[in-house]
């Protein structure tokens, strides 16, 4: 009798129990959300932009910061409807993603790639090249008062303390856009390690995510890391001045980072790369940044209301959207590029009717 | 005795029936992890060969080449530190709580010393980062100067290192070595601990001479299940290692360890199927080290099982006793 009591009373929590979570979990008709995921050097960006969908159009964004490559592979298993990714896709990635459907690129943003360090006594605007930063993260320029860094920099009192590096442990478009300028500025680079997501960093500590590397760089006295210009900001991090192509030692600024967009080719599908632009005034480690989202959600398994979240989210970016990059430090689209990524809006659809 | 009819053993054989079927799930289960590894480690094995995939130092995935001496001598180097340094604190632990301690402050000290391990080990590895990194860095620069003719100990300190990572894995071992050392060392007789006292040894030769030796090979079968409990942990270590896929020379070098590769590539590697496939063989290899470690552990506890040695003695005297020419 005791039994069946109990057994009754346990049944009873565990009816009510699945009623407020059926209850609980449903949707609400008109707000639809959206969820991405992939690059952190561009996730401040996203989530402002959807702090402000959420109250313009009801549209909620989830964006979860893990890194372009992991981006670009949840995208391709249909875990997430839109991913952002600094690098565009590779071919063998395209390959794999456009069974399901044809992904787009759009470009949202440029952002500078720092060179963040925290060493005592040294204050910002550094000076360094491509060359020696090669070799620090090659770990051949071992110590702060190094020849090489010392040269460019007469005047600076350097600590003889060992340099460490600090460095991606997850698979990164800040990687390869910073892999990428050092492979254009060093051969020795592009032989030994070369240039992608992931590289085999011959030294140095890994951190995950841009805020990894700058927490790192933050609690790691003599530490040197590559970090998105949001993120050394936020830190106030000490950034160097790096070598463009043109030969003037420039700081991460708006305005350098604009100029490194300047006469970038764009090809047709908007894969483009900036690379050690040559503008004189650039900062030549600048990274474009995607929203990479599938021409044909409904197709690719998400519903339309996705479908059209994604258009009013890429269409808020492209408008509005670039006034408030400014804020979070992040360079607006080059006109032209914003032209193109604008039209190619409208190829997006569900199940090939217009949205 | 009452007759029951058989409807009434009904409620028997239901018990007998679930609860062999509970017993075997759980062994099915294992087999089919182990298998399941197996099965998705073929890819790897069939492109790097099995023992280049455990042998050989490089773990460079993007060119496809997964050769992982250093995630195993990573793993294998923090488990070992972590037993150097826990080891003897959970033992010294143990047998204050057994002899030293007043008796009204056992039952607290047992909680507390069993708390440690109710810590999720994620709250260990952000405790590591945010508060053990900065505040040892300047100690352990010190002992890498001062102690650097000492192998192993020297460099560079930037962090996080093989030694936050063993200091941490130590930190959670002690739970689980102390309970077991505890239980060991109350089993000891108390006529073995009387007779040393009588005989005139101080508390300290008492416990190095009547009760260390009695509990030897239960502290061994502790510390190597400590040992099996390190080499898996894997969030605490992958944020105080330093994700560095490399064999470090000193024990402030930045490292990697099995367990932390798969929690940090597991993302990136759900695309490509061979760098899952090695990710997978990480995985069979802890699996394999771990149940080695797991199993010595247990021959060794049953080495120094108390009915057994009496058996084993008794065998002995029997073999002797029965030998021709006979012992007195």
């Amino acid at each position: 009798m005791k039994f069946s009591k109990q057994a009754g009373a346990l049944s009873l929590t565990a009816a009510a129990a699945l009623v407020i979570v059926a209850c609980g979990g449903s949707s609400s008709g008109s707000a639809s959300t959206i969820n991405g995921s992939g690059s952190t050097f561009a996730a401040p960006i996203y989530q402002q932009w959807g702090a402000t969908t959420k109250t313009d159009d009801s549209l909620t964004v989830n964006y979860q910061g893990v890194g372009s490559g992991q981006g670009i592979s949840e995208l391709t298993s249909g875990t997430v409807d839109f991913a952002g990714s600094d690098p565009p896709m590779t071919d063998e990635e395209l390959a794999a993603a456009s069974k399901k459907s044809a992904p787009l690129h759009f470009p949202t943003a440029l952002g500078a790639i720092t060179i963040s360090y925290n060493v005592s006594g040294v204050a910002t605007g550094l000076k360094l090249d491509g060359a020696t930063l090669a070799q620090i993260f090659l770990g051949k320029v071992s110590t702060w008062n190094d020849p090489a860094i010392a040269a460019q920099n007469p005047g600076v009192t350097l600590p003889s303390n060992p340099i460490t590096v600090v460095h991606r442990s997850d698979s990164s478009g800040t990687t390869k856009g910073f892999t990428g300028y050092l492979t254009a500025v060093d051969p020795n680079w592009s032989s030994e390690v070369g240039k992608g997501k992931t590289v085999k960093w011959p030294t140095g500590t890994g951190a995950k995510g841009n805020d990894g590397v700058a927490a790192a760089v933050k609690q790691t006295p003599n530490s040197v890391g590559y970090v998105e210009q949001a993120y050394a900001l936020q830190n106030k991090f000490t950034v160097a001045s790096v070598k463009n192509a043109a030969g003037s030692y420039v700081e991460p600024t708006l305005a350098s980072t604009t100029a490194a967009g300047q006469g970038t080719t764009v090809p047709a599908d908007l894969r483009f790369t900036i690379s050690n632009p040559s503008d004189p005034a650039a900062y030549p480690i600048t990274s474009q940044t995607f929203v990479v989202a599938y021409t044909d959600a409904c197709k690719a398994g998400f519903t339309e209301q996705v479908a059209k979240g994604i258009k009013t989210f890429l269409t808020y970016g492209l408008g509005a959207g670039q006034d408030a990059l400014a804020q979070l430090n992040y360079a607006k689209l080059p006109a032209d590029i914003n032209s193109k990524a604008t039209a190619q809006l409208s190829k997006l659809v569900c199940n090939g009717k217009a949205l | 005795m009452l007759e029951r009819s058989p409807m009434a053993r009904l409620p028997d054989q239901a018990l007998r029936w679930i609860l062999t079927a509970l017993s075997f799930g759980i062994l099915l289960l294992l087999v089919y992890f182990f298998g399941k590894l197996s099965l998705e480690s073929v890819d790897v094995f069939q492109h790097q060969g099995i023992l280049s995939f455990a042998f050989s130092n490089d773990w460079n995935p993007s060119q496809s080449q997964f050769g992982g001496l250093a995630l195993l001598f990573g793993s294998v180097a923090t488990a070992l530190i972590a037993l150097v340094i826990g080891v003897p604190i959970a033992v010294a632990t143990a047998v204050f709580i057994v002899e030293l301690c007043p008796s009204r402050l056992r039952s607290p000290l047992t909680i507390l010393v069993e708390l440690l391990a109710a810590v999720p080990s994620v709250v260990y590895g952000l405790w590591g980062v945010f508060f053990l990194i900065p505040r040892l860095r300047p100690f352990e620069q010190w002992a890498a100067d001062t102690f650097s003719f000492l192998p192993w100990v020297g460099g560079p300190v930037a962090g996080p290192s093989y030694f936050i990572a063993g200091l941490i894995l130590a930190i959670m071992i002690i739970p689980v070595v102390s309970a077991i050392s505890r239980e060991v060392i109350s089993t000891v007789p108390t006529d073995h601990k009387e007779a040393a006292l009588a005989l005139g040894a101080t508390r300290w030769e008492m416990i190095r001479t009547a009760i260390l030796p009695y509990s030897r090979s239960g502290i061994s079968g502790a510390a190597m299940l400590g040992l099996g409990r390190a080499l898996g942990e894997t969030i605490a270590v992958t944020l105080v290692i330093g994700n560095a896929a490399v064999i470090g020379h000193q024990i402030f070098d930045q490292g990697y360890s099995l367990a932390a590769v798969i929690a940090n590539e597991f993302g990136e590697a759900s695309a490509v199927p061979l760098y899952s496939s090695a990710l997978f063989a990480c995985g069979l290899l802890l699996f394999i080290v771990t149940l080695v470690v797991n199993g010595l552990a247990r021959y060794i506890v049953s080495l120094g099982d108390i009915e057994r040695r009496v058996e084993r003695a008794r065998r002995s005297e029997r073999k002797s006793a029965a030998a021709p020419g006979g012992a007195a």
